[in-house]
């Protein structure tokens, strides 16, 4: 597009004109930041909502219950459910919150038996810290997920207090499932007796069956074997089931995105607003361009180069200002013990760059348009 | 129907210092621009070197521009954000020609016109006067056939006039560059070797330096 030569000649015009290069640099990193955070929530939906080919999990909930709270199964369903065809392991879990409502600071315990984390966790979970073997050695003690442990500031050996429930930390994991990463592994007996003073409630069950493409029919024989009992259930995929119990705020998230298009509008709008600007402010300078030789297309091509540099560079610190934020944060939406993690993946930072980019040559092309259709002689008169 | 220039049929000699005198309208620098590939001729031709350059395209004019012309204007008209140095450098960015050769070429424009030690200011620092110089400095750093000057002290104080006017004069002598300049001022005309008077577009007179 435009000769090595004239790049130092590019970023002069940008470095010594520092007060529109702060200003437009600026809104576009305003911008992009707003847009890399909305697309990291929309990221985090995808991920926490999007059923994957190896995705095997199944979580039975209580009918007609959509928090856990109120959705209260007997633990002695375990081994009906264990028995049904297909269902390779199940594991009762107790789910308690430190906050019902949604926020990005809620932390969830699951109570599971002490000899069933490990069909739990996914297999991708990586022990950070500690190990589940000092898990098992204590009654109190808990796996955090990274997330969580990140966001509270915790290492092994800590203890937290949250929702009433005192624990040690007793290891830190990492995982690339949502619903590991903002969770705290508890022994299923600790966390009942601790909140509910008796044995035998559980929130729900999670289901693995044998095979992926039989998670819909091993649910619906779940729902058909309780279908009578005194707690029926409702049984779907974890992450259709993350859809559905977070389906208002995955809405809220979903309209976010009329957010990041505005960002990118104001991208395009400011490059464009300080690019005209900048042609308009230095047509004497082009008009001596000229007059050295520079030819009306190469004047358009700088024109559009300078767009573009500034937009990167702005797109480039809205981006990894954005990615600082979330990763320094930890954040994650919950409802209900459930976790959309917000999360900047590497695709998500280059879509950034590559958008913001993109956005400062098209904002570029009117002005270096008009500029390199402007005569020596035209030039000289405007101004 | 404004016809500024009316039949002119001008010859200039390579390596001449020529200055072209008149009242305001009289066409003085429409002439110049012509000549320097800015404006081009609705009739009749312009053969420069050999080329006619009112049949050139407005691209393959810029391009005979950066290789033939040298333009020193009366406002200087230099680039603000750019040092001494970075505006002698500007034409040569358009040259294939290495970093080094390029710093090459405007360290010696800038001995040539006496502001080596002021490369890195910026035309904010400096004077009316040296502006002028690195103007000139940018004009002949491509080494061009033809050097064009549109009042080029009109701008300046009589000190600083006569010291451009001495470096232009010694230039064209030195470098063997046909010189064009366009002046209201019948001193700064004396340094040229021939002056040519218009009038309403018409060759008036001419007066051939003793």
């Amino acid at each position: 597009m435009i000769s090595p030569t004239y790049i130092p000649l590019i970023l002069r015009q940008i470095v010594r004109r520092p007060a529109r290069t702060l200003l437009t640099v600026g809104g576009i990193a305003t911008a992009m930041f707003l847009f890399i955070a909305v697309q990291s929530m929309q990221q985090g939906v995808a991920l926490a909502t999007q059923q994957s080919a190896g995705d095997n999990t199944l979580v039975v909930y209580r009918e007609d219950r959509y928090c856990p709270f109120t959705s209260k199964l007997p633990e002695h369903y375990l081994p009906r459910i264990s028995a049904i065809a297909g269902v390779k392991s199940a594991v009762p879990i107790k789910v308690i919150v430190n906050n019902c409502r949604a926020s990005l600071d809620v932390v969830t315990f699951r109570g599971v038996p002490s000899d069933s984390l490990g069909d739990q966790l996914s297999a991708s979970v990586v022990v950070l810290e500690g190990s589940i073997e000092d898990w098992r050695k204590r009654s109190d003690s808990a796996i955090l997920g990274e997330t969580l442990a990140k966001r509270r500031g915790l290492r092994t050996g800590d203890r937290f207090d949250a929702a009433g429930v005192v624990s040690y930390v007793a290891g830190i994991v990492r995982s690339d499932q949502p619903q590991d990463q903002n969770v705290a592994y508890v022994h299923l007996d600790f966390l009942q007796q601790t909140v509910d003073r008796k044995l035998g409630i559980v929130t729900q069950f999670n289901v693995k069956v044998d095979d992926a493409s039989q998670l819909e029919s091993v649910a619906a024989a779940i729902d058909a074997e309780f279908r009578f009992a005194e707690q029926p259930t409702s049984t779907r995929p974890e992450k259709a089931f993350v859809a559905q119990a977070a389906a208002d705020m995955i809405d809220l998230i979903g309209f976010a995105k009329y957010l990041g298009i505005g960002c990118l509008a104001a991208v395009l709008a400011l490059v464009g607003n300080a690019i005209l600007l900048s042609v308009q402010d230095r047509i004497r300078e082009h008009a001596i361009l000229q007059t050295l030789g520079y030819g009306g297309m190469l004047i358009g091509r700088l024109i559009v180069a300078e767009g573009l540099f500034i937009a990167f560079i702005g797109g480039a610190a809205g981006t990894f200002a954005a990615l600082a934020v979330i990763e320094w944060g930890q954040y994650s939406f919950s409802i209900d013990g459930l976790s959309i993690p917000i999360q900047a993946s590497a695709s998500l930072i280059a879509t950034g760059l590559l958008i913001a980019t993109g956005l400062g040559i098209a904002a570029g092309l009117v002005p270096a348009w008009q500029a390199s259709r402007r005569t020596i002689a035209d030039c000289f008169r405007a101004v | 129907m404004i016809r500024p220039l009316i039949d002119l049929d001008l010859d200039v000699e390579a390596g001449a210092f020529l200055a072209l005198m008149g009242p305001s309208g009289s066409g003085k620098t429409t002439l110049l621009n012509l000549i320097a590939g800015i404006d081009q001729p609705t009739h009749g031709t312009l053969t420069i070197d050999g080329q006619n350059i009112g049949a050139l395209s407005r691209s393959k004019l810029a391009a005979w521009r950066s290789g033939h012309i040298g333009y020193v204007f009366q406002l200087y008209n230099l680039v603000p954000v750019l040092t001494a140095y970075e505006n002698i450098e500007l034409p040569l960015l358009l040259h294939k020609l290495s970093r080094k050769e390029r710093h090459r070429r405007v360290s010696a424009s800038l001995e040539q016109v006496g502001l080596a030690d002021r490369h890195d200011h910026y035309p904010r620092q400096l004077s009316g006067g040296q502006e002028q110089r690195v103007a000139i400095a940018r004009a002949i750093v491509t080494q061009p056939k033809i050097i064009v000057a549109d009042e080029p002290t009109g701008d300046l104080d009589k000190p600083s006039a006569l010291a451009i006017m001495q470096l232009l004069q010694a230039l064209n002598r030195d470098m063997k560059q046909t010189l064009i300049m366009v002046t209201h001022d019948p001193k700064t005309a004396e340094f040229a070797d021939l002056t040519l008077h218009l009038d309403k577009g018409r060759l008036a007179e001419a007066t051939v330096l003793a």
